[in-house]
């Protein structure tokens, strides 16, 4: 056939119309859409306000993943979470920071970070003196107290294996994987990760959610492999095309050990995928908690809870699987908060490059609606999308939506500009009525710097009633985004201390009703892509100057706090009710 | 012989690009149709600005504007094409279906409703019940949105969009059972979606690195003769390959179970064509060029079929007409000039 024919026969027919594009967009799922129309701005003020201030805090050591430059596999491109926690329960969040290293050997400096607040807008690195220094390719992690202790302790996902740290009280912690019975055989790529007590006995258990199986040796690199290519352009493979995995269940014995219950749970049942970021909730508000996994290119799972210590799948009933065509999408973060203040905990999740992100309503009864176009989400569809969050970061009452991004392809961006491997943050604010709008340059500088990240983490570092933002750039230093909120807009913290619950609080929800509005916030053990947020509760209150709380407890029980003065943090005691309010210094 | 060099001459400058006559109209419309036909809806974009530049009160350059903006997600640009298309044409029912499909993505659903059930009766597209089915369920009737979403069900059986959307609406109504069907129906027809592009790409691959007839068994299990789609598929692939002999089956099986494909009839005839069977040519690039009388690359094969036919003087407009879509083609200009020499001298 000459090239002449070829031309007439590649001119003539379309017959391939509905063939999908999935080797054009690499091993990734993508709709390939381009983004909406924005609408006219609204022109009202937002009042919060960040500056990256992660190098004057201290936060100098690069996060190393893979090569500065390049990315042949796709161990090198996931990249890995980030956590704020209270380790030495001094009032003040400390910061956790996973790394990766480099496949060529160890890097000088690459290991994952503890960094203990100064109390004056600085951190010290106290990694070593912590016994944490590790390099590896760390991926997420989950903050919680499994052995109740009143002291959090680590778990972190890992390529090839997970490790478990029980903090000591004094400082410091020590490794206890081997001793807690989770070491498994053979080399595995654990990814999400959560504390859940599933069976409410008052311990966490554990979840891991696993991606794809690799190995250096066996997966091509970048360019080797022809069917590779994003627009054309070789890139690293995967994970269409890789060996997906199932996720796991472990059960906490009480003893400093656990269980691998995956099969016995149901959890092992499902059809392997390419799981990632896990988060915990009541979501059917049943007391018991769910565990919903973001997918990347497989539909996304929701594992029910029976109530009998066994899950049902019931993504794609729920609507939490897939978009609303019925396509996979290729689910990286997941974010949980109440955006329409109807006292349900609704989902968003952040995808690949040319499609959007997914808010899904909760409509009760485990069924979530789609409405991501509906709520205006539809005008951004440019960058790769990672950590999320669903928090109030200007106090107005109405919770707004933050992803952070980057692309996974830095080969790409020489032949396609609009491709750009550090791509900015992205903000949405609430406009209330369900609808949101994206704020390209109103909230600060450090919203439009560009960075390739993934994790990112929500909390009040510098305890002044507002949430700041920390975030993991590949091979760059973090930032931490402090948040400065203007105007007279009110707050209120919570946190919870369980007594026949884990003493973490995590599965509670605490719903609290201020100024005729009514937001349901879930304490969670892991969020956003691989990370883990501050967990006591943010709520802004806007003028609300009190705010009633319903806190319904992980055991199943639950209590109310009524007339809570704004502008705090109360700590609540199962059991007890508010056991301290402090005032925050501003 | 001289004929032969000719039709070759022909069919190849109908694929290239040669910059030489100044572009009309139909020029920049025919190249633009052949674009969105290729889906290059940037370049086709480009080409369709052109033409309408050309000839702003020309209502068909002005839709099929509007359609390439709107499949570019460039929707404001779109209803404003639509719009002016239905000024210098009057009302239309195509224009009143993607009207309402502009207002459900911009979340206007009263308006998608209003448009769309004004059309419902005599859609002018297989999916309009589909796409007021989900304005219905987006605005909060979730009763009338099932309801069509059921019709739309029974017109699309094969489109699992159409069943998700339906069983989502199910379990949102509390019909448990309904729903389970529709996912059962759903992953299925997804599943089936999903091995058909790897049956494609395995077929593909074979036809690439070896004979036709090593690749037989490979592509045979994109075969299914009752998806029109899937056998014009496949009639494409063997055709890509240079199996016209093997085209021939699935595409006349296409054209039988959807004589409005002009997909398939293009194929069909292109093979006949490539297969120098001339005379059984002409009725689908007629069929073709009937259904698409501004795609450049049918009129032009017709144009080049009726000349190998002899029939010259039918070849004359019809060649005269590609020559319009596509005059940068100078092969075609320079047959033209022989048939017109050869039709003035009679």
């Amino acid at each position: 056939m000459t090239r002449r024919e070829f031309l007439a026969i590649l001119a003539a027919g379309t017959a391939g119309a509905g063939i999908s594009r999935a080797q054009d967009l690499g091993g990734m799922a993508s709709r390939g859409i381009k983004p909406q129309p924005r609408g006219k701005p609204s022109g009202l003020p937002f009042h919060a306000h960040f500056t990256d201030i992660a190098a004057k805090a201290g936060l100098h050591a690069p996060v190393i993943y893979g090569p500065p430059d390049r990315m042949d596999y796709i161990l090198e491109s996931m990249g890995c979470g980030v956590a704020f926690l209270d380790y030495d329960n001094d009032g003040w969040l400390d910061i956790f920071l996973l790394s990766g290293t480099r496949r060529e050997g160890p890097v000088d400096g690459a290991t994952n970070r503890l960094y203990k607040n100064n109390r004056d807008g600085t951190f010290t690195d106290v990694t070593a003196k912590a016994g944490l220094i590790r390099q590896g390719w760390a991926c997420g992690v989950t903050v919680g107290d499994y052995n109740n202790d009143g002291f959090d302790d680590l778990f972190i996902t890992a390529w090839p294996q997970n490790i478990l740290y029980r903090n000591n009280g004094d400082g410091t912690f020590t490794d206890v994987t081997k001793t807690a019975g989770l070491l498994h055989p053979g080399n595995r790529w654990g990814t999400g990760c959560t504390w859940v007590d599933y069976d409410r006995d008052g311990r966490l258990d554990l979840f891991v959610s696993n991606y794809v199986v690799f190995d250096f040796d066996k997966i091509p690199p970048t360019g080797k492999d022809p069917r590779c290519n994003f627009k054309g352009v070789p890139v690293n493979c995967g994970p269409r095309g890789l060996v997906p995995e199932r996720p796991m269940l472990y059960h906490n014995n009480g003893d400093g050990t656990f269980t691998d219950v995956t099969e016995r749970s149901g959890v092992g049942a499902v059809a392997p995928g390419y799981g990632l970021t896990a988060i915990a909730a009541d979501f059917d508000g049943d007391g018991w908690q769910e565990i919903y996994v973001a997918c990347d290119s497989t539909p996304s799972l929701l594992f029910q809870n029976r109530g009998d210590g066994t899950f049902a799948e019931r993504g794609m009933q729920s609507g939490l699987a897939v978009n609303e065509d019925g396509n996979e999408q290729a689910g990286m973060g997941i974010a949980v908060g109440d955006f329409n203040l109807d006292g349900q905990m609704d989902v968003l999740k952040t995808h690949f490059t040319e499609d959007t992100v997914a808010l899904y309503r909760n409509a009760g009864r485990l069924v979530f609606d789609d409405v991501t176009l509906r709520a205006g989400l539809g005008v951004e569809t440019r960058y790769v999308s990672w950590g999320d969050g669903m928090f109030d970061l200007d106090n107005d009452g109405l919770p707004d939506l933050f992803w952070v991004t980057g692309s996974v392809f830095p080969e790409v961006e020489q032949k396609h500009p609009e491709f750009a491997h550090k791509t900015p943050r992205v903000l949405f604010r609430n406009l209330g009525g369900g609808r949101f709008e994206e704020l390209l340059d109103a909230a600060g500088p450090a919203v439009a710097e560009p960075h390739s990240s993934r994790g990112v983490a929500f909390g009040d570092f510098d305890n002044d009633g507002d949430l700041d933002i920390l975030i993991m750039n590949i091979n760059e230093p973090p930032s931490l985004l402090r948040n400065d909120v203007s105007g007279d807009a009110r707050w209120l913290k919570v946190k919870l201390v369980g007594t026949r619950s884990n003493t973490s609080a995590i599965g509670a929800v605490v719903t609290a009703v201020y100024g005729g509005r009514r937001q349901a916030q879930p304490v969670l053990a892991a969020s956003g892509y691989l990370s883990a947020n501050d967990r006591r509760l943010h709520f802004g209150l806007g003028e609300a100057a009190t705010a009633d709380l319903e806190i319904a407890w992980p055991n199943g029980t639950r209590e109310q706090v009524k007339g809570v003065q704004a502008d705090q943090l109360v700590t609540v005691k199962e059991g007890a009710g508010v056991i301290s309010r402090e005032r925050f210094k501003r | 012989m001289i004929r032969r060099v000719a039709i070759s001459l022909l069919i190849a400058a109908s694929m290239c690009a040669a910059q030489t006559a100044q572009p009309t109209v139909e020029a920049h419309f025919g190249r633009a149709t052949q674009l969105m036909q290729e889906h290059s809806y940037e370049a086709a974009a480009a080409e369709f600005e052109q033409a309408v530049t050309a000839s702003p009160a020309d209502p068909r350059v002005q839709f099929q504007y509007a359609v390439c903006l709107l499949a570019l997600g460039r929707n404001d640009e779109a209803r404003t094409h639509f719009e002016q298309a239905r000024k210098l044409s009057g009302e239309s029912r195509y224009i009143t279906y993607y009207l309402g499909r502009l207002d459900l993505l911009s979340n206007d659903y009263t308006s998608a409703i209003q448009r769309l059930s004004s059309v419902a009766d005599d859609p002018p597209a297989p999916d309009t019940a589909f796409h007021l089915g989900v304005a219905y369920i987006s605005s909060g009737d979730l009763a009338a949105g099932t309801k069509w979403l059921e019709r739309a069900a029974k017109l699309l059986p094969r489109d699992y969009r159409v069943h998700y959307r339906l069983a989502r609406a199910y379990s949102s109504a509390g019909r448990e059972k309904d729903a389970d069907r529709e996912y059962q129906l759903y992953t299925q027809l997804r599943d089936a979606h999903k091995n058909t592009e790897k049956d494609v790409r395995d077929c593909a691959g074979a036809l690439q690195s070896g004979p036709p007839s090593a690749a037989r068994e490979m592509c045979h299990r994109v075969y299914d003769p009752n998806d029109p789609e899937k056998l014009t598929l496949l009639g494409q692939l063997f055709g890509d390959a240079g199996a016209f002999e093997e085209s021939l089956d699935p595409l006349k099986r296409a054209v039988q179970l959807d004589p409005k494909s002009f997909d398939a009839w293009h194929n069909l005839g292109l093979t006949y064509f490539r297969l120098q069977q001339y005379a059984q040519a002409r009725a689908p690039l007629e069929t073709a060029v009937a259904l698409r009388p501004e795609f450049y690359g049918s009129a032009v094969l017709l144009g080049a079929t009726l000349y190998m036919l002899g029939e010259d003087e039918a070849a004359l407009p019809v060649l005269e007409r590609a020559h319009r879509l596509n005059p940068s083609d100078a092969q075609t200009t320079e047959v033209l000039e022989k048939l017109r020499a050869s039709h003035q001298k009679r």
